[in-house]
């Protein structure tokens, strides 16, 4: 028994550390992908598609020279909506955090708007902006900005009022004000609505090509699903997931990383 | 000299004490109701100088919402929609609380299907809509199937949370006491969890308001979101404005309720926002 149970010891120390991390992962998704190819292949093809066809369709639209085209149309859309919201929202958020009265008076009506189901504004959108790709980069905006502006605000709330009243007792100028005390402290905050708003402009994204033109991934999974192509729909399922995953993954690593000067 | 200065000292306590409401007033309530007028005023007039007639302003739209709080199509439409999302999120909330403590206290729970939460919960969640729409057709379970999915997993991953915070102790002094493991989920996991709990379940309300708007758009089933998309597309944007306005007003409820309630209810607990 006792050799038993040494053997055991021995045999999951020889395997490599990063290997036994990761092994409950591994595991875990091929048995989900188990699961999924047992459940497809057991039920109707029109309603639910096996991984190895998934995969297998995937490989057919990349191939066709249609879906890398489309995929790269809706990350234009995401990165411009984006970078605008970021632009915007992250120097508006300070702005209201340095001039009080402002902050006081905007914060209510962020609030609300934050709150608001904004998918809501798509109809007046389209029915004033049309088809082209500002409207659609303007939804993918205001999904985004919001949790920007919010999160710096609050960012700009954590400022203890002493900071700045030595800054000024030091004539500090107003842009040394901003670089060494107002950026550093909301900067984390910001970052933590930059993981926010990147999940967000993805629904933005995917709204906007749904509701407003049809064009990128919204369009291939739309055109799959009108023809019950349901294997095209899980292919495009797939690899939105996917891409969700990821910019989740980078949206936490960049809030990790500027969470270091965060107390 | 003492007996001048003794009213004089008297009043400044008498100023001081009135001061916290006049001061809340002006340093508070005054900007923003000033903010708030200048909003409303600059819409009013950019849409006045710049847009067609149809655009929806302040002004017509305070005239359109006695015509269409009494018109019973939108009342219906408010109701379809409130009770679907009254429905997917009590079903969101009792799944969600279930695999959440099942996640928050079982490791081997947790190593197996916490990719597959956290990789949903990334998802954008109206991209399922299309699925759905050839799974249930185009009725009223698609749109709970949607709001389900997208309240579902904020729920969870809260709740998740909150079982794993639980202090050792207790379930160390439940476990001493021959406590069974039902009873201690229930007496113990739930109740400390509660707070999570909240907080997930008010990104749940938000994010169920947009799957149910959503799947109105996508599969043109009678409810709020069908009575703005209706009535933008027949250029009558100030009807259908009331109708966002009232969707607003759930938003910020919900937000005010969840508030509310974890102030009452659980004093002792604040916390931030968790997660998107």
């Amino acid at each position: 028994m006792t050799a038993s149970v040494r053997n055991r010891l021995t045999w999951t120390e020889s395997v490599p550390r990063s290997l036994r991390h990761h092994a409950p992962f591994w595991i875990s998704i091929v048995a989900g992908i188990a699961v999924w190819e047992a459940a497809g292949r057991s039920t109707s093809a029109a309603f639910m598609v096996p991984f190895s066809e998934t995969i297998h369709r995937l490989w057919q639209l990349i191939v066709a020279g249609d879906f890398i085209p489309q995929l790269l149309d809706s990350a234009v859309l995401f990165f411009t909506g984006f970078a605008i919201a970021l632009l915007v929202g992250a120097p508006f958020g300070m702005l209201l955090a340095r001039i009080r009265a402002l902050r006081i008076g905007v914060e209510p009506y962020i609030m609300i708007i934050y709150a608001t189901p904004l998918v809501a504004l798509i109809p007046f959108i389209l029915s004033l902006m049309g088809f082209g790709f500002a409207p659609k980069v303007l939804v993918v905006f205001l999904f985004a900005v919001f949790p920007v502006i919010y999160n710096t605000v609050e960012g700009a709330r954590s400022i203890k009022p002493e900071l700045i009243e030595v800054a000024r007792s030091f004539r500090s100028s107003e842009w040394a004000l901003w670089r060494e005390v107002m950026l550093p402290y909301t900067l984390p905050f910001t970052m933590t609505g930059v993981r926010q708003a990147i999940g967000r402009a993805l629904v933005g994204m995917v709204a906007a090509e749904f509701f407003l033109s049809s064009t990128g991934l919204g369009q291939v999974i739309m055109g799959a699903s009108q023809n019950f192509d349901t294997a095209g729909v899980f292919a495009s399922i797939f690899v939105i997931g996917l891409v969700g995953v990821a910019f989740m993954r980078v949206g936490l690593a960049i809030e990790r990383h500027f969470a270091r000067w965060r107390n | 000299m003492t007996e001048s200065t003794a009213p004089v000292s008297l009043t400044v306590a008498s100023v001081r004490k009135s001061d916290p409401l006049a001061e809340r007033v002006r340093t508070t309530f005054m900007p923003r109701l000033l903010t708030g007028i200048a909003i409303v005023l600059a819409w009013e007039f950019v849409v006045r100088g710049l847009a067609p007639a149809y655009v929806a302003k302040p002004s017509t739209v305070l005239m359109a919402v006695p015509k269409v709080v009494v018109d019973p199509a939108f009342q219906k439409a408010t109701g379809a929609t409130l009770i679907a999302v009254a429905e997917g999120l009590a079903i969101a909330l009792v799944l969600g609380t279930a695999i959440g403590l099942l996640i928050g206290r079982s490791a081997a729970f947790d190593r197996a299907i916490r990719h597959y939460v956290n990789g949903f919960y990334a998802m954008p969640m109206i991209i399922v809509l299309p699925l759905f729409s050839l799974w249930f057709g185009y009725s009223s379970a698609t749109r709970i199937a949607t709001i389900i999915f997208a309240a579902i997993f904020s729920i969870i991953v809260n709740v998740a949370d909150g079982a794993r915070s639980v202090p050792k102790e207790y379930m160390e002094v439940a476990r001493s006491f021959r406590a069974d493991r039902l009873s201690m989920l229930t007496g113990i996991v739930l109740p400390s969890s509660m707070p999570y709990l909240l907080a997930g379940f008010r990104l749940a309300a938000g994010r169920a308001l947009i799957g149910a708007v959503v799947a109105e758009f996508f599969i043109s089933i009678g409810g709020l979101g069908y009575y703005i998309l209706y009535n933008s597309r027949s250029y009558h944007h100030n009807e259908a404005f009331v109708g966002v306005l009232l969707l607003a007003a759930f938003g910020v409820g919900f937000e005010l309720l969840v508030n509310w309630s974890t102030r009452r209810f659980m004093p002792w607990y604040r916390r931030d926002e968790k997660a998107g």
